[in-house]
């Protein structure tokens, strides 16, 4: 406690010993102070350590004057020693020092002149202390001497007053002694008496003053003494007026109060200002002035700005006009008279349009009769010169050009004007191309070339369209070219038409209403049960179709008979080995049974195949009529399928055919696969029979089997019965399991490396020959020391590290020190400001705030910002409202929760954060 | 047997037009979602970084005066509107939608030091160091008019001349006072040529001063004694005084908390005081390497914006101890006044190179319409970065600036200076008795007496 203060001391007197210096130089009275002598400093000073063996050697040295002892008084601390050896002139003699002043033990005097420094607070405290105490001592000094000096002049004035009254009376002075002595006795008490009758105060007596109590008791028993008393009870408690403070002082209080006052007003706000930094988030956005609502609101508004509006508005505004609106039309008509020249001018500007019009009109008819080619063509030229011309410069033009231009191709596009369609063109092709003469062909492509020009937008528009159309155009196509191919078959067709549409008709049953009345349950039922009925009907319809076609086609021979059979069941390639349009037969037939493109493709590619079989496939037919009834009677699709996988299942197809050339009978093909099947089932066979021979083997136990495993199996059995045979005890066996590995080593190796790996072992010193000293001497010596002695201190530092592990004392377990470092991003080295626990700052990151893992209800509150607030919006300052009103109010805020209530301390709180 | 068919309306699923989004149907059972916190650290890393990629704070420089921009106003009910004054006796008007000036107010002889407007915006009150009051009509906005070059000039409205030099002037919200400083704080009226109410206590000149906007009583002052004064105008006396170790340049009142004022100090530092305990501040916020010459709150009360002799301006959280955002170009020196735009979204300085500069409040902030879904979206990441800010890689994205080259030395060399200074202040209280040293706090430091 003591040691820095007392510097701070030293340097606080230093400095008042240069200002007493100083005031010494410029006057030559000096008023010593309390330890003035021990701190006036002049010439070099002894270091402070020196100074304190000094004052250890002779310790009275330092107490050698009143003066000093007194300071060291005053001084508690004890700053004896801190004196001077140098300073020669405190020796000096009090009262020389103090010649023309009164005796100033302390220097009341001086610190009454000097004021105290405000503004460097080591001073503060101690001048401050020390004052207070020169102060008080000063005043008790002073006091007693005014009291001395009292008594003496008192003493002096009864002095006065004896010899007055000796040369008065003549008597002796000792006869007045006494009376002096009860002087004041006396004097009250005639005081007291000459109350009664004089209520002139004598100077002498008390504080010289009548008290009211002295008038009272005058008037004592009198009728209104109580009322007075009461009076004057009152009167005397307000009676002590003090004396005005200074200005200074008064204004400070003045102020004091001022702020009292205002802080307890602002403090007002406290509760309100809590509320808003405790709130999750403040909105500032509410209540906002959007300007004008409706459209009349903005018009009411309007000032017309610029000449234009002006000039509306004037017409509008017009006070004539709006009144003949109120009324009726005729004051409109009067207000909008022409006059005769206007009129008559407008007549003659439509008359000159009218006749610029015809003579227009008449010219054209005229150039329209010329019939010379070269002048039209000039014409033409001209006129496409002019357009291509305007088109550059103009973008208008350009743009009426495109328009022209986009016309005419849709022209193009639905006349086909030019695709060879006119009877000109007819006519050359129907004579060929060839044959025309250069000229022609030219003229044909040209006119091609402009076609494909024209409606070239429209193929790259209708790219993704066009395979549809394709196929179905093929068909009709395909359609016509039957029709024109037999005759005979359109009667079949009309049948195969009829079939399909009640194939059709199958087909649409399918579907059944899901929703209304018909969706019930009773009425499906009933529905079914029509369907099942139609169905019949339909099947049976179909079978008349089939019977029917077949009639109509067996008259017409042998051929014909094919083609039905393979257009009832779908099969095709009788036909194509006949007619040379297979192919678009088995497209027809593709047609009916649902026209499925892709298996249409197929089987135009495998009609090679097909044909190969068809054959075959026609003996089937022929020899197994039953099964074509059956197979008409099945669905359309079913057939196909049966078609395809004939197509697609290669394996069996081959046999046929083998079969078919080698006998053309279907019977011997069947038989021989069957045999096949039997061949197939006979080898299987012997694969259970050989198991079974193994397993009656196995059981046997005869050597004499091939198999090894049994052979190995016996091998050890043999070798068992051979030696007397020990059971081994389980710790031989897991010995023997385990003869290889010895886990406890590797472990400790593996804890080793890891070891050696996060605190790794310090290089040994290697001697590098030549190195800093001559090889020989080298030699001799070994490892320089320093080397040594790097080496060890590094050992030693590992040692501890490794002491200082966390495994160090766990000897089955590996405790691995080394950093994350990409795991270290995740984490912050200190637990962050505001939270207290690391259990709370963890979780407050545990829940996600996105919109994919919270409902969006829930989201938008979790990643509200603090402020919200909207750009354009003015925020005005806060505006005072009762908080206990608001309580009242409820929910005018819901973002603001913890309403009202504010206490101090928290709010100093919230402040700091 | 009963058949268990899934069944789902189809209104769930349509849209009712065609721009709307298809809605999706998440299960946010969180046992199936394992990986979200490590997709938000990543969305929060990114949010961070776009946010360092969109920050183009300078909108654009508003130029036309012919010396050092000495003070501004905003204009309380017009948000394109802003006043500013120069040294050499000119105040214009300008509008900062299109950064042009709309108007400007000739007369002054000397520096224009103080401006202030009306709460209605109809009236502006300039000082200057000509002794003179000027009190102008603010010409209306006509919006559709700006041809470009009409620069109207007006006329003031009334011109008071008076005894002294002023060198600042506020004026009252919701009211028709405002007062002027110099050599003592004079109340004035809009309808009396002479103050109506004067106050004075020392002797030295008083440079700024601030109405409590929420409460229009409370006045606060600073003078050139390193003071910071109080008055309260029910009272014909000033409240309270407190006195620092350097000089007070500007200080402001937080709009939203009428108890709390901020000083811009001459020692670089700002601090926040409670008006009721002026023995201490609130909050000291540090950063700037030269004297902040000016201080604007924003109307939110949750942060303010500073000007500052080293030619930076800094935007603080109103308990920040640091900045959240420093704005500097290379033409833009000594930054003398600030403010806070009255919507919150742009911050204004003017400064020694004759230029109004306009700054967005929020550096990557979007500006233009943001839809719904954008906002949601900025929202978002905003919580996000807010969530993991105190990580180290976000913290470091969010934190880093690029400084010029001069800030960058001062502010390092000042930190070793404060190093330095603390190593020492630490051996001096190991080597001497313990408690016999105290470290007085920064709150405290910086502050010499109260004066009652």
């Amino acid at each position: 406690m003591a040691d820095p203060k007392r510097k701070r001391r030293d340097d606080g007197g230093r400095e008042k010993s240069k200002k007493n210096n100083k005031k010494q130089k410029s006057s030559d009275s000096r008023a010593p102070l309390k330890n003035s002598g021990r701190r006036k400093k002049s010439g070099p000073r002894l270091p402070s350590s020196l100074q304190k063996e000094i004052e250890r050697l002779n310790p009275t040295a330092a107490l050698n004057s009143d003066e000093d002892i007194a300071s060291g008084d005053y001084n508690v601390d004890g700053e004896i020693y801190g004196k001077d050896v140098y300073e020669f002139d405190e020796e000096r003699a009090e009262e020389e020092s103090q010649k023309n002043k009164r005796y100033d033990q302390v220097g009341v005097n001086k610190f009454e002149y000097e004021l105290p420094d405000e503004l460097s607070d080591d001073f503060k405290d101690e001048d401050l202390e020390s004052d207070h105490e020169n102060v008080d001592d000063d005043g008790n000094w002073e006091t007693q001497g005014e009291q001395a000096r009292g008594d003496d002049s008192e003493e002096e004035d009864d002095g006065r007053h004896t010899r007055m009254l000796q040369g008065i009376t003549g008597m002796p002075s000792e006869a007045f002694e006494d009376k002096r002595k009860e002087k004041k006795d006396d004097v009250i008490s005639e005081l007291y008496r000459k109350s009664e009758y004089n209520s002139i105060p004598d100077i002498n007596v008390g504080d010289g003053c009548v008290s009211f109590n002295d008038i009272m008791d005058t008037r004592r028993g009198t009728s209104d003494y109580s009322n007075l008393r009461k009076w004057g009870q009152q009167v005397n408690k307000a009676r002590i007026v003090h004396a005005p403070l200074p200005k200074s002082d008064q204004a400070k209080v003045e102020r004091n109060l001022a702020y009292e006052h205002s802080k307890k007003e602002i403090t007002q706000w406290e509760p309100i200002i809590k509320r808003n930094r405790e709130a999750s988030t403040i909105l500032f956005d509410e209540n906002t002035d959007l300007g004008f609502s409706t459209v009349g609101a903005i018009a009411s508004e309007f000032e017309p700005r610029t000449e234009f509006e002006r000039k509306i508005a004037a017409i509008v505004g017009d006070n004539e006009l709006k009144e003949a609106h109120k009324k009726d039309g005729s004051r409109l008509l009067e207000l909008n008279e022409v006059s005769i020249e206007d009129e008559k001018e407008r007549q003659n500007r439509i008359a000159k349009m009218r006749c610029l019009l015809f003579r227009h009109e008449m010219k054209a008819k005229h150039i329209k009769k010329i019939k010379s080619k070269t002048y039209h063509r000039l014409l033409k030229k001209d006129r496409v010169k002019a357009m291509s011309a305007r088109i550059e410069v103009d973008p208008e033009a350009a743009k009426e050009f495109a328009l022209k231009q986009e016309r005419l191709r849709a022209e193009e596009r639905m006349t086909l004007k030019h695709k060879n369609q006119n009877q000109w063109a007819k006519r050359i092709l129907s004579r060929g191309l060839d044959n025309q003469d250069e000229g022609t062909r030219a003229a044909i492509a040209e006119q091609l070339r402009r076609h494909t020009e024209l409606t070239r937008k429209m193929n790259s528009m209708k790219d993704s369209s066009s395979s549809s159309s394709d196929d179905t155009s093929d068909d009709d196509d395909d359609a016509d070219e039957n029709l024109a191919v037999s005759d005979g078959d359109r009667a079949s067709k009309l049948l195969e038409k009829a079939k399909d549409k009640t194939m059709k008709v199958l087909e649409e049953e399918d579907e059944v209403p899901k929703s209304g009345l018909l969706s019930l349950p009773f009425m499906r039922r009933g529905l079914a049960k029509r369907k099942e009925a139609a169905a019949e009907e339909a099947k049976l319809a179909l079978q008349e179709y089939d019977n029917s076609l077949k009639n109509l086609e067996n008259p017409s021979g042998s051929e014909d008979t094919k083609v039905a059979s393979i257009s009832g069941r779908r099969v095709f390639g009788a036909a194509k080995s006949q007619t040379p349009d297979a192919s678009d037969k088995i497209k027809s037939d593709h047609f009916y049974g649902g026209s499925d493109s892709e298996d249409g493709l197929e089987a135009i590619e495998n009609s090679e195949m097909v044909n190969d079989r068809s054959n075959n496939l026609q003996n089937v037919v022929m020899s197994d009529p039953v099964s074509i009834q059956e197979d008409t009677d099945t669905h359309e699709d079913s057939v196909f399928k049966n078609l395809n996988e004939i197509i697609k299942d290669s394996g069996p197809k081959t046999t046929y055919e083998v079969a078919i050339f080698a006998s053309d009978t279907w019977k011997k093909a069947k038989n021989r696969s069957d045999k096949d099947a039997d061949n197939k089932n006979s080898l299987k066979l012997t694969g259970p029979v050989r198991q079974e021979l193994k397993d009656t083997e196995k059981e046997s136990e005869e050597v004499s089997d091939t198999d090894s495993e049994g052979h190995m199996v016996d091998g050890i059995l043999s070798s068992g019965s051979k030696f007397s045979y020990k059971l081994p005890s389980q710790e031989e066996l897991i010995q023997q399991a385990f003869a290889c590995d010895d886990v406890e080593d590797d472990f400790e190796k593996d804890k080793q490396d890891i070891l050696n790996e996060e605190n790794p072992e310090p290089e040994k010193p290697i001697l590098l020959p030549g190195w800093g000293q001559w090889t020989d001497i080298q030699q001799k010596k070994g490892l320089p020391s320093w080397m040594l002695k790097e080496h060890d201190v590094a050992k030693k530092k590992r040692e501890e590290a490794l002491k200082k592990r966390k495994d160090a004392n766990l000897k089955h377990v590996i405790i691995s020190e080394r950093v994350d470092k990409k795991a270290e991003k995740l984490h912050t080295k200190a637990l962050p400001y505001p939270f207290t626990s690391q259990e709370v700052f963890d979780q407050s990151l545990r829940m996600p705030i996105g919109p994919e893992f919270n409902p969006a209800t829930t989201a938008g509150a979790l990643n509200r910002p603090e402020v919200v607030k909207r750009p354009g919006i003015i925020i005005k300052p806060i505006e005072f409202k009762d908080p206990l009103e608001k309580v009242g109010w409820g929910g005018e805020k819901p973002k603001l929760k913890n309403k009202g209530n504010g206490g101090k301390k928290n709010t100093k709180h919230q402040a700091r954060v | 047997m009963k058949v268990k068919v899934i069944s789902r309306s189809a209104d769930e699923f349509t849209r009712e037009r065609s721009n709307d989004l298809q809605r999706v149907f998440r299960n946010y059972d969180p046992s199936i979602r394992s990986q979200e916190k490590a997709v938000e650290y990543v969305r929060a890393l990114n949010a961070a970084k776009l946010d360092k990629i969109f920050a183009r704070p300078f909108i654009g420089a508003m130029d036309g005066h012919i010396d050092a921009i000495s003070c501004m106003a905003k204009n309380p009910n017009h948000l394109k509107g802003i006043f500013s004054g120069s040294m050499d006796g000119d105040i214009r008007l300008w509008d900062i939608s299109s950064r042009r000036t709309v108007c400007q107010f000739p007369g002054h002889q000397g520096a224009v030091r103080g401006l202030a407007v009306s709460t209605d915006g109809q009236i502006l009150v300039s000082c200057g160091t000509d002794c003179s009051v000027r009190l102008w009509n603010v010409p209306v906005a006509a919006p559709m008019e700006l041809g470009g070059s009409t620069e109207n000039s007006a006329e003031p409205i009334s011109v008071y001349v008076w005894k002294n030099a002023f060198w600042g002037v506020d004026h009252e919200w919701g009211g028709e006072r405002f007062a002027t400083v110099g050599a003592q704080v004079d109340i004035w009226n809009h309808n009396r040529s002479q103050p109506i109410q004067s106050f004075e206590w020392g002797s030295d000149s008083v440079i700024s001063v601030r109405f409590n906007p929420g409460e229009p009583d409370l006045l606060a002052t600073s003078a050139s004694d390193r003071s910071i004064t109080l008055y309260d105008l029910r009272q014909s006396s000033p409240v309270r005084k407190m006195i620092m170790m350097t000089k007070t340049n500007s200080l402001s009142w937080n709009p939203r908390e009428p108890l709390n004022f901020t000083a811009a100090n001459e020692d670089g530092n700002c601090y926040s005081y409670d008006a009721r305990k002026l023995d201490e501040a609130k909050c000291v916020h540090k950063d700037h390497v030269s004297a902040v010459m000016d201080i604007d709150y924003s109307p939110t009360g949750r942060e303010f914006v500073t000007g500052s002799y080293d030619r930076t301006v800094r935007i603080f959280q109103y308990n920040g101890g640091h900045s959240r955002e420093i704005y500097h170009t290379k033409r833009m020196q000594r930054v003398f006044c600030v403010k806070f735009s009255c919507d919150a979204s742009y911050v204004i300085s003017g400064s020694d190179d004759t230029n109004l500069r306009l700054w967005k409040a929020n550096a990557s902030e979007q500006l233009g319409v943001v839809l719904p879904r954008e906002r949601k979206k900025h929202d978002y990441h905003e919580a996000l970065k807010n969530r993991y800010k105190y990580l180290p890689e976000v913290k470091r994205i969010v934190r880093h600036r690029h400084l010029p080259k001069p800030i960058f030395k001062a502010t390092s060399l000042m930190r070793a200076m404060a190093d330095a200074r603390k190593r020492k202040d630490e051996r001096r209280k190991a080597h001497s008795a313990p408690g016999s040293i105290k470290t007085k706090p920064l709150r405290t430091r910086r502050i010499i007496k109260e004066v009652e």
